[in-house]
């Protein structure tokens, strides 16, 4: 760190003397809608310069003034546009791309691989609306997050199994932000859908590795989704009627080129099925009622233009998982999901500074209340966030993009709440923590372009967490760099430092929605990971592209509950804990098309994951792995081989056809090698087979494979379309 | 060519789903080393006795008819129990409770005595020449206050079945554990057996319920444990155990016991401190 920081600083200092230039900037969007495009190129031809546009679809390029200049403007999936100026000072130019002229598809594309070799960022992801709506993941539902789990690197659980393991990380090393809002539980129906609802979804991307330094919280992921803005031409819907669940989304202009919104909600429905099963075996002794269980969810936004330099977004999401089951003497309750509040604020200061202010409010919970007569039971966990952050965009020229900025959340969780009682309240029980932590970080980056072939993005984060007078604090320094070779191969490597302060309490088999957010506290040290990743990138063609990536990736102050732990009411958590390290190490291929009538992608993953010396923090407690010198142990999660192959086939204008087979090695689970009988006292049956669990994790599954075929038929009323 | 595709498809799913959709998994588990599993009671009035029997590989095969149970129990130990610097040495003799229904295969003539907090100190040596040994005390007894039973309001045929509601008063001024166990009509009958403890009682009185499961004349034997806290742990570890065995959702567990030595045996060394009451379900 020490050797770099002066490097960059230097850096900074001479660059910013260097001038007689003006500057471009503004905003590109679609035209069709309105909607901001993140990551569009902006050219000056013959001057080999440019730039892309930033997350929120602003960009800055300075250039020579000169008396005649033509600027290009492109996107994945869009017509050019190209513009010619007079440019003699610094000039705003909002651009708007079409879609609706065919395109020289080869040229697009292989522009979009090119860009990726440009760039800096390496072990990225992303995926597009509509190929999460070709590939429909389960009984006809698209579903953006399951889709991109089909990326290499990116193992998701088993069939019923939630949760993502990117990296050999655990399931609560994820940051996923929806509109810069954290979402704690992105699970419905126990994983088998996400909340995010792929109408309302913008955008897509994760972070493997290479972490921004905006970017803090969690050790092995950042998963970013956006929500789409409103259409801001004309107002529109679309919706969908499912085996299991409907959705409906409205978006249009409030104030022409002003102001638009959208709304975008879903349900499912096989609780009105099962209630009128209910109903109709009312008195039926022989039959037992089927429980209610529906999901919901609802996103809405709504964005302002105040002017060329202002514009507000407030943008919301609110979805419940809700299981209920009432009876004479006796009702089950049972609820949880996420909300979250986004208001953002763009702020253009010049030509050169950008500002995105951002408050986000953000809630998880579940709450489960069960009554029999004359007694009441509650238990329910919260994690509620309330978070302010902003970052500035600086460019002082083509060479430096210079982002720094700062965050504050404060949290609020309850862990493990209970209330159990009399109605009469003679008897009463409660259990129960809270805590309050203050989370807070700052940031500086830099994305460097040192030379045609080489750049770099430098950059540095601080972060800290308080909760009842512990503070900590840790400096993750991040650096990525990318050297081209030629024009159609780079070769990239990163590092990056995580710090997370929040531990998520799961036990050993599954993801469930009543896993406890815990917060780092006096006992319990924050989770700290260091990764390594080394790449090429490769266009092959006009048509493939080809990503090799290698990662190493330690893992430190890993939590593993202790041998017998109660998870379930315990005001003495942490006394369940044992802490260790981990090493995660292994390799990514992919080899990718984007044109043609055939699309899709072959991901290969070799990966390897273990965790080791791992100390109970209570003294009594017992973790048989080390104590007895099993040693290491690997993970549920540790996949060695994973491979997904993708195809996207158009058959017509009409008719599109995909298929994805993924092939995994077997997780691993904990099975007893041996077994006992128990007698008992009086009165307790024997208990004739005990299974003796020894070894951590010791068997492998067999390998999984799964082939999915799907056919998608597209309608085109005169009142519009429909998928 | 589209109509040629979209035929290929559909032959392509008709043959994926005629595909045998159900797959047998077959498990080659770990090598296993066979341990002791000792099972012992301290119970004020009756004679030192517990049961040693060994653990086995998951898929062994059960003691059939001709060995059993000599396939299952562990003899030829030496073992004794010291209380108060006396030691109590336990025959290999198989013994038969016939009101509890149960086997011991180590037992002694002397009876424990009922001295609540002095230590019981277990030592066993194998014929291997292994060894283990545990620690236990008795605890007191906790009395059962008033079992009350309740039927519901109303005049629904479901109705006329009542619960039955134990309470009981705890010693707030230190932690305590408790067995609960609950029988209909005799103690063949199990309704209700769980570990609790009074870390989550908000002041001294504790009730455990029941549904209303209970007609106009049925007997309730209410059992209430006073327990260890290693006897605790070792009940919730190897509940945790029974429940996680094939269980996806459970957490497995090794089970946790208070034998140590190098015998790496299994089990549990505690005493049983009880009181028990039988009330007759009346209107």
């Amino acid at each position: 760190m020490k050797t770099f920081l002066p490097l960059w600083l230097s850096l900074f200092v001479l660059t910013l003397g260097t001038a007689q230039e003006v500057t471009v900037s503004g905003s590109i969007a679609d035209a069709d809608n309105g909607e901001t495009l993140i990551g569009a190129t902006v050219v000056a031809k013959g001057l080999d310069q440019g730039t892309t546009s930033n997350a929120y679809g602003f960009y800055s390029l300075s250039l020579p003034a000169r008396d005649s200049l033509t600027l290009t403007f492109s996107y994945v999936g869009y017509q050019p546009q190209q513009l010619s100026l007079y440019l003699t000072k610094d000039t705003t130019i909002n651009v708007e791309l079409g879609t609706g002229v065919e395109l020289d598809e080869v040229v697009v594309k292989a522009n979009s691989y090119r860009e990726q070799i440009n760039s800096t960022e390496m072990s990225v992801e992303a995926i597009s609306t509509r190929e999460a709506k070709i590939l429909p993941v389960l009984l006809g539902e698209s579903d953006i997050l399951k889709t991109i789990q089909l990326k290499p690197g990116i193992p998701s659980g088993s069939e019923g199994r939630t949760g993502l393991f990117v990296r050999g990380g655990a399931s609560d090393q994820n940051l996923i932000v929806l509109d810069e809002a954290v979402v704690y539980n992105a699970n419905h129906l126990f994983g088998f859908f996400s909340t995010f609802n792929t109408d309302a979804v913008k955008d897509l991307k994760i972070y493997k590795g290479g972490f921004p330094a905006q970017y803090g919280g969690r050790l092995s992921s950042v998963i970013d989704v956006k929500l789409k803005e409103g259409n801001n031409q004309e107002l529109s819907g679309s919706g969908g009627v499912g085996l299991i669940a409907s959705r409906l989304t409205l978006e249009g202009p409030i104030k022409e080129g002003k102001s638009s919104f959208i709304v975008s909600g879903r349900r499912t429905y096989v609780d009105l099925l099962t209630s009128q099963v209910n109903r109709a075996n009312e008195g039926n002794e022989d039959f037992s009622p089927i429980p209610d269980y529906y999901f919901y969810d609802l996103n809405a936004k709504v964005n302002y233009k105040f002017g060329e330099k202002d514009r507000l977004f407030l943008s919301g999401y609110f979805g419940r998982d809700v299981f209920g089951f009432d009876g004479d003497f006796f009702d089950f309750n049972f609820d949880w999901g996420n909300a979250t509040g986004t208001a953002r604020w763009n702020h253009v200061f010049s030509p050169k500074l950008f500002a995105n202010t951002t408050f986000t409010y953000s809630d998880y919970q579940y709450n489960i209340e069960n009554r029999i007569t004359g007694f009441s039971f509650g238990i329910g966990s919260n994690i509620e966030d309330i978070n302010l952050k902003t970052d500035f965009y600086y460019t002082p020229n083509n060479q430096h993009t210079i982002r720094f900025g700062a965050m504050a959340t404060q949290h609020n969780f309850t862990v493990g709440r209970l209330q159990a009682g009399s109605d009469d309240g003679i008897v009463s029980f409660s259990a129960g923590q809270s805590f309050d932590g203050l989370e807070f970080g700052a940031y500086v980056s830099d994305e460097l372009e040192l030379s045609e072939a080489f750049s770099a993005n430098v950059g540095l984060r601080f972060s800290g967490f308080n909760n009842d007078g512990k503070t900590y604090v840790g400096l993750e320094p991040r650096l990525a760099a990318r050297y081209k070779l030629s024009e159609r191969l780079a070769l990239k490597g990163s590092y990056a430092r995580m710090y997370q302060y929040l531990h998520l309490i799961a036990n050993a088999g599954v993801t469930l929605p009543t896993d406890i957010w815990y917060p780092s506290t006096e006992r319990v040290a924050p989770q700290r990971s260091d990764q390594v990743a080394v790449g090429g990138s490769y266009i092959l063609g006009d048509q493939y592209f080809l990503n090799l990536e290698g990662y190493y990736k330690w893992l430190d102050r890993q939590l593993q509950f202790v041998d017998g732990a109660q998870i379930f009411v315990n005001d003495n958590l942490e006394e369940e804990f044992a802490v260790g390290e981990g090493r995660a190490y292994g390799m990514e291929f992919s080899i990718e098309k984007k044109q043609g009538r055939l699309t899709g992608w072959i991901g290969y993953t070799l990966a390897l994951t273990r965790l080791q010396n791992f100390e109970t923090l209570d003294p009594n407690g017992r973790f048989a792995q080390e104590s007895e010198g099993f040693g290491p142990f690997n993970p549920i999660y540790d996949r060695r081989h994973d491979i997904s192959v993708v195809a996207m086939y158009e058959i017509s204008r009409r008719l599109t056809a995909s298929a994805t087979f993924v092939y995994g090695s077997g997780d691993l689970t904990w099975l007893p090698p041996g077994r006992f009988s128990f007698q008992g006292i009086e009165g307790v049956p024997f208990e004739a087979v005990v299974p003796d669990f020894r070894e951590r994790n010791n068997f492998r599954l067999p390998a999984y494979h799964r082939l999915d075929l799907g056919l998608v038929i597209k309608f085109f009323p005169k009142w519009g379309k429909a998928i | 060519m589209t109509r040629n595709i979209l035929l290929a498809i559909v032959a392509i799913a008709t043959v994926a789903s005629a595909c045998n959709l159900e797959q047998e998994v077959e498990i080659t588990l770990p090598e296993y080393d066979s341990r002791p599993v000792i099972e012992a009671y301290l119970e004020p009035g009756k004679p030192f006795r517990l049961l040693i029997t060994r653990s086995d590989g998951y898929f062994d095969e059960f003691p059939s008819i001709d060995n059993f149970p000599g396939g299952l129990l562990y003899d030829s130990a030496q073992v004794s129990i010291t209380h108060q610097g006396v030691a109590y040495e336990l025959d290999n003799q198989l013994a038969f409770d016939p009101t509890a229904g149960k086997l011991y295969n180590y037992a002694s003539s002397a009876t424990v005595p009922e001295n609540v907090g002095e230590p019981f100190e277990l030592y066993i040596r194998f014929p291997d020449g292994t060894e283990a040994f545990a620690e236990t005390s008795l605890l007191p007894r906790v009395p059962i206050d008033s079992v009350v039973i309740e039927f519901p309001e109303g005049d629904m045929p479901e109705d006329t079945l009542a619960r039955a509601l134990t309470y009981f008063t705890d010693d707030p001024s230190q932690v305590n554990f408790y067995r609960r166990v609950l029988h209909a009509g005799s103690l063949d009958s199990l309704q209700q057996d769980f570990v609790a403890d009074d870390q989550i009682v908000d002041d001294s009185l504790i009730v455990f319920g029941t549904g209303f499961d209970y007609a106009e004349g049925d007997t309730v034997i209410n059992t209430l444990y006073h327990i260890t806290e290693p006897y605790a742990t070792f009940l919730e570890s190897l509940n945790a155990a029974v429940s996680a065995n094939g269980n996806p959702f459970g957490q497995p567990s090794p089970v946790i016991s208070n034998i140590e030595g190098s015998a790496n045996a299994l089990g549990i060394f505690t005493g049983l401190i009880y009181d028990r009451r039988i009330d007759i379900v009346e209107q």
